[in-house]
């Protein structure tokens, strides 16, 4: 049937899975675990649009519930003011449609007293009439010809043509297709995508996820037993598109619906498209490299599980087989079918449940006309009976004349009651939450400290450094700024320099830099010391263990053995966290000191390198596949070794002849070294195409420092100390490691950026360029790697041995302060971490307890990460120095006196305002639904592949946050608000910046940011945008913040 | 005289064909507490009747070989049934009939009245309470039909916790009387009829599997709904834990004679 298939078809198809597969967003492997926005695919749409569609797509809420909101209402963190505004502008929108009615008091009693999530749920039968024969204790009066047209209509909005056939089924005949399909789906994958951790690896993957699958699944005994027949359905097609279509054409789905349809398949394991969509397009992705998997393989296989499984029911069940025949046998028997969907999908009056059962399951079905008639008659009743209580409960809330009204009303007003507030609670989360965001506003406009226009003259300060945007940066910055004379700055934690780069010991690149971003440069880490053939005794033991331990027979014959001896760092990890760690690391080979290979090779140069690596490896070579010595051989016999392997002379070399090797055992060497040792033509061309992506050229260097530097505004008055603190956290036995690194690193480690940065604004050549482009660099001024432990707080420096003598003298003061500023953040912490409150009366106490933290596996809260974010202000210190903003804003800093053309704004806005956007909104819906798009609790959580989690054994992949990073004690710690971004600068000149930006003006227009410019050149007035234009927003008299003068640690 | 004895009997304490009787009655009585007193009161009026009619002891100490297949078969058949039943009210229903079914292997076993009174209440305790809780949860939720609307471990946790530990202890499970009711009704079979038991047994576990899966997990998605009051809970873990404590009490009597 494939040759049937056009390349048009197959293209065809293949675009449908692109365009259905837009909304789901990337998930990025755990080992760079990427905050991203949920509803990344939806961007285009405004925020509530979005949110809308996603209930549909992932099935996931917008919003927190009513009776969260009212929680922070009463705790003040509501703009009343606001809300009231949102309410009128609605009830403006709905015209004099009840004029009697108070509707203003009625929503209002609504929002504020009522606590059950919906007043008016969702129904098949209430309407007007029914409410009004409810409330005046009547017998309502079905219309049969009515009731007939909505049954129609309940049926086509629950059996859709369009809705995948399984679940059809699965709703009428109360099968398990769905999950079956899904747990088979989830093995398979498994199976495939499975990066190490398995140690029994599926066959054939090099062939890619489709052709792998399909030749396991032929001979799968486990779908055999299931009575699958997947044999015929896999014959019928070669390629995983062409299965599609087939299938989507013997299910008789009209291809106008293809698209909707595949669209329903891909959303409902997201987690697990989400992966293999990131995976697919991640160039640079090793796994992917070598086991290549598209969408179009992930839903042929989905569709053939699915069709398998639905004709193995068909078989056993004799329910119909396709989309045509479930459409028919719906009209048939309407009110059969009615009461089917009623039953197996839950929503059955429990009292009726049973009977409905029971004449289900009878061979000889009686008609279900009387039974369908009384049933709808209850269902009614109740849907009645229950809208009554709901709003008579509410009316006795507000008072006696609210019930009276009620009971006033004519059904036709009944009708209307009921569908304005059912507008309104639709779109009622929307409103709370921009109340919620106007009281956040407002308080950060009035807290705000507006700069003296006459900067005095400036000081130089004992050390200055650059911080990542972070909200984990700020108490660090507030402390270090209060203890002594240090200055601050906020850049990206990536310091403006993507990279690619290659750890030591690693055979894979990082991208380090916004996921948004692909690098161009490529750099190495090189150890600076000789390099030991031999392993250490402690690393061979422990790799030979934990080889034990991954093997699938040694558990049957060496957990008496071993056992005791992983139970030995089972009971030291548990009781003596601190101690087992520092005996661990004794044990251990320390990392050697490495240094990085920055700048830019010459074709000489890197022909130089490549020519060292092959000469090194055709030594290795000799020594162990002819056991030849390197005292034998000179350099001369591996230079003619690797010509010959390189094709440019043929042997017998003088070395083979010298140690009478024959001509055979030549070739089989030279060969070797061609396929196993890589000094093959080829890969010299290729490695010599990647030794040109190393380094940066001397112009790059000095335009990714001059720009991070004005960027930050930091042109002038270097102090002797400039530290670049990139930031990482040390976690144990948590998956989630890397959500709490630097995320303008890609989830990675920000050491290596802040070094790379260092040895570059160090470089004298670098600085004569920079002094020509205005920013002077003292001499006496270093540039100094270090990294910010944000679990512990600590602040350790790197690259100290290259630090110049006259430093030195320096050194101890700069460790005191970092050390001081670390107990004083720790104590402002580790309270709200689950340590006592006295802690922070003691900062020595509160550091051992961070410090703890770090290394404690039982810890499945070891820091609160960036949850509570709610802020990001771009501008300049003096907007915030002394203002505690208790770890809840991204600072950047910024001068817009420095950035004429406005194009260092548009960087922000473009880079690190995406990066904020997609923290906050991913913590935004953890909390808002915690199952669909937060990953519930960790408690249940099982690393999957190596690559990501999952609940229990199998299930979709959890792509959002746990529970226990965004709740405490059942309730939201993290507070749901859109981040604010305020930004110093003119309105004129932000607004400029923000047209030339496509994407970002589509963020903020669509209000998936909020918005406060502060413009120094009017007075610092702050304008807020909200429905797309900018509004005043008054600062109110409020005394000034304290600045924090506390006693130096 | 005596088949007509056995006949009112089998429909009091439950004995297939006339266990169809015994149903009925439980389904007609109006009800939450009228089908908790009927299960208790029903299988006594039985025992009563066989007792006093001499019926019980006539057959003597070896049990016909019909009787005890008849005995065996009630009680697989109804815990089959219960485990294809999602209704809680029906449950306990099934279940009782099926323990109950299985007095039938002690005729002429047990002389003394108490010792098969208590017997046949080991079966009947179980089942009238969750018959309550049964008509508790039709007021609260319209009905007692479980996995509608999810698990209610989390929205009606008091009640949930009970019905599961009553669902248990209709089971059979240890430290409750019909734990041991269970052992002596072993004790009464030769060694060939034990694998029926052991059906009989593993069926039960099974159904109560089944149960507690429907009442307990997933997420729920219906009314919001009132639990069990607190003092309602008191009295019935009370009634548990009496039922357990007596039933440990009578379990060492019946393995120290």
């Amino acid at each position: 049937m494939d040759h049937q298939l056009t390349l048009g078809d197959r293209l065809k198809v293949r675009t449908m899975i692109y365009v259905a597969s837009e909304p789901i967003p990337r998930f990025w492997p755990m080992r760079t675990f990427i905050h991203h926005n949920p509803l990344f695919g939806l961007e285009h749409l405004p925020f509530e649009e979005a949110v809308e569609e996603a209930n549909r797509l992932f099935h996931g809420r917008g919003y927190l519930s009513r009776s969260e909101y009212q929680e922070y209402w009463q705790a003040g963190k509501v703009d009343e003011a606001a809300l009231r505004k949102y309410m009128q502008a609605f009830l403006e929108k709905q015209g004099d449609a009840l004029p009697e009615i108070p509707m203003e008091h009625w929503l209002w009693s609504l929002m504020t007293l009522c606590k059950s999530e919906q007043l008016v749920p969702k129904t098949d039968w209430l309407d007007g009439h029914v409410l009004h024969a409810a409330l005046h204790g009547q017998a309502t009066d079905p219309d049969a010809a009515r009731q007939k047209a909505r049954l129609q209509e309940i049926l086509a909005h629950k059996i859709a043509l369009d809705g995948p056939v399984y679940a059809n089924v699965d709703r009428l005949f109360g099968t398990d297709i769905g999950s079956t399909l899904d747990d088979l789906l989830v093995k398979s994958c498994l199976d495939f995508f499975d990066e190490g951790q398995s140690a029994w690896q599926s066959p054939g993957r090099k062939q890619g996820f489709f052709a792998a699958w399909k030749e396991v699944a032929q001979h799968n005994v486990r779908f055999f037993l299931r009575g699958m027949h997947l044999r015929q359905l896999l014959e019928s097609e070669q390629t995983p598109e062409g299965v599609v279509a087939h299938i989507l054409r013997d299910l008789r789905v009209p291809e106008a619906s293809w698209q909707k349809y595949i669209t329903r398949q891909l959303t409902r394991l997201h987690g697990w498209a989400g992966f293999i969509r990131y995976r697919s397009t991640a160039k640079h992705y090793y796994w992917a490299e070598q086991y290549p998997a598209d969408l179009t393989d992930f839903l042929a296989v989905r569709m053939v599980l699915g069709m398998a499984l639905l004709q193995e029911v068909v078989r056993h069940q004799g329910c119909p087989a396709n989309a045509e025949e479930i459409q028919n046998f719906v009209h048939a028997d309407p009110l059969s079918a009615y009461l089917r969907l009623e039953l197996y999908t839950g929503t059955i009056l429990p009292a009726w449940a049973q009977q409905v059962e029971d004449m289900l399951a009878r061979r000889k079905r009686p008609s279900f006309d009387r039974v369908g008639q009384q049933y709808v008659a209850a269902k009614t009743r109740w849907e009645g009976e229950r809208q009554v209580h709901n709003l008579l409960r509410l009316a006795r809330a507000m008072g006696a004349e609210a019930e009276t009204q009620l009971l006033a009303m004519s059904p036709e007003q009944l009708d209307q009651f009921l569908n304005i507030l059912r507008a309104w609670e639709k779109g009622e989360g929307f409103c709370w939450l921009r109340s919620m965001e106007s009281h956040y506003i407002k308080s950060l406009v009035n807290r705000i400290h507006i700069p003296h226009q006459q900067e005095a003259v400036e000081k130089r300060p004992f050390a200055q450094a650059l911080m990542c945007i972070d909200v984990r940066s700020e108490p660090m910055r507030r402390h270090l700024e209060a203890i002594g004379d240090y200055q601050t700055f906020g850049i990206g934690g990536f310091f403006g320099v993507p990279i690619s780069f290659l750890e030591y010991g690693r055979g894979t690149e990082v991208h380090l830099c916004p996921a948004i971003q692909t690098p161009k440069n490529l750099v190495v880490e090189i150890p600076a010391e000789l390099e030991l053939e031999e392993e250490p005794l402690y690393g061979a033991l422990e790799h030979v263990l934990h080889e034990l331990k991954s093997s699938v027979l040694s558990p049957f014959v060496a957990v008496e053995a071993v056992g005791l001896i992983f139970s030995l760092g089972l009971i030291g990890k548990t009781v003596a966290p601190l101690t087992y760690h520092h005996l661990h690391n004794k044990l251990h080979a320390e990392k050697p000191v490495t240094r990085l290979l920055l700048d830019k090779l010459s074709p000489d140069q890197a022909d130089s390198i490549l020519r060292a690596v092959q000469r090194a490896m055709i030594v290795r070579a000799l020594i162990k596949e002819w056991n030849v010595p390197r005292d034998q051989v000179t350099d001369d016999d591996v230079k003619e070794l690797r010509e010959i392997a390189l094709e440019h002379i043929s042997g017998p070399s003088a070395l083979a002849q010298r140690m009478q090797f024959s001509a055979q055992q030549e070739a089989e060497f030279i060969q070797k070294l061609r396929d196993t040792y890589r000094v093959e033509r080829h890969e010299s061309s290729l490695q010599m195409e990647r030794l040109g992506r190393i380094g940066f050229s001397l112009d790059e260097q000095v335009r990714y420092i001059s720009q991070a530097l004005l960027l930050i505004g930091m042109n002038r008055n270097f102090s002797r100390f400039v530290l670049l603190v990139g930031h990482e956290s040390e976690t144990e036995n948590n998956p989630y490691e890397s959500a709490l690194d630097c995320g303008a690193c890609g989830g990675g480690k920000g050491l290596p950026n802040a070094r790379v940065f260092a040895a570059m604004a160090n470089k004298p050549e670098v600085r004569r360029r920079l002094r020509d482009k205005g920013i002077v660099i003292p001499d006496d001024t270093w540039f100094l790697p270090a990294v910010h432990n944000t679990t512990s707080d600590a602040v350790e420096l790197f690259d100290l041995d290259l630090l110049p003598a006259r430093h030195l003298l320096y050194l101890e003061r700069l460790r005191n302060g970092l050390s001081a500023a670390t107990r004083r953040s720790a104590a402002e912490r580790m309270p709200t971490l689950g340590g006592s409150e006295n802690l922070a009366q003691d900062p020595y106490a509160a550091a051992a307890m961070a410090l703890r933290q770090t290394h404690d596996w039982s810890q499945v809260r070891p820091e609160w990460g960036l949850t509570r974010n709610v802020y990001a202000i771009v501008g300049r210190r003096a907007l915030t120095e002394g203002l505690d903003l208790e770890s809840r804003a991204f600072l950047h800093s910024y001068d817009y006196r420095l950035d004429p053309k406005g194009r260092l704004l548009e960087t922000i806005l473009a880079s690190p305002m995406v990066v904020g956007e997609w923290i906050n909104l991913e913590h935004y819906f953890s909390v808002v639904d915690t199952e669909h798009y937060g990953s519930g609790s960790k408690v249940y959580h099982n690393v999957a592949g190596r690559f990501a989690v999952m609940t229990g054994n199998q299930s979709d992949l959890r792509t959002g946050l746990p529970t226990q990073t965004v709740l405490k004690d059942g309730k939201p710690y993290h507070e749901p608000v859109r981040l604010i971004v305020l930004v110093e600068a003119p309105v004129a000149f932000a607004q400029r910046s923000v047209g030339n930006l496509v994407k970002i003006k589509a963020l903020l227009g669509g209000g998936w940011v909020r918005v406060i410019l502060m413009d120094p050149e009017d007075e610092y007035r702050a304008y807020v945008l909200e429905d797309g234009a900018f509004h005043l927003q008054e600062r109110s008299v409020t005394p000034d913040s304290q600045t924090i003068l506390e006693e130096i640690a | 005289m005596h088949i007509i004895i056995w006949i009112i009997a089998g429909a009091l304490l439950p004995w297939f064909p006339f266990s169809w009787i015994f149903n009925r009655l439980l389904v007609s009585a109006p009800g939450a507490w009228a089908r908790a007193l009927a299960v208790l009161v029903l299988p006594q009026l039985g025992l009563l009747l066989l007792l006093k009619s001499g019926a019980w002891m006539s057959l003597g100490q070896e049990m016909p070989q019909t009787l005890r297949a008849l005995a065996l078969f009630t009680a697989i058949l109804y815990a089959y049934r219960a485990a294809g039943t999602r209704d809680v009210q029906i449950w306990a229903r099934l279940m009782a009939t099926s323990g109950l079914s299985l007095t039938w292997l002690l005729v002429g076993l047990l002389p003394r009245y108490w010792d098969v009174q208590f017997f046949v209440l080991a079966w009947s305790i179980p089942a009238a309470l969750m018959l309550l809780w049964a008509g508790i949860l039709t007021q609260r939720t319209g009905g007692s039909y479980l996995g509608l609307t999810g698990g209610f471990a989390r929205v009606m946790p008091r009640l949930s916790v009970l019905m599961s530990l009553t669902a248990l202890a209709a089971t059979a499970t240890p430290v409750f009387p019909n734990f041991f009711a269970l052992l002596q009704a072993m004790a009464s079979l030769p060694i060939s009829w034990m694998p029926l038991l052991l059906l009989v047994l593993l069926l039960w576990g099974w159904t109560v599997g089944r149960l507690l899966q429907d009442l307990l997990f997933g997420i729920y998605r219906g009314e919001p709904v009132d639990d069990l009051s607190v003092g309602g809970t008191w009295l019935g873990g009370l009634t548990l834990g009496v039922f357990a404590l007596v039933g440990l009490f009578w379990g060492g009597i019946w393995i120290i004679n």
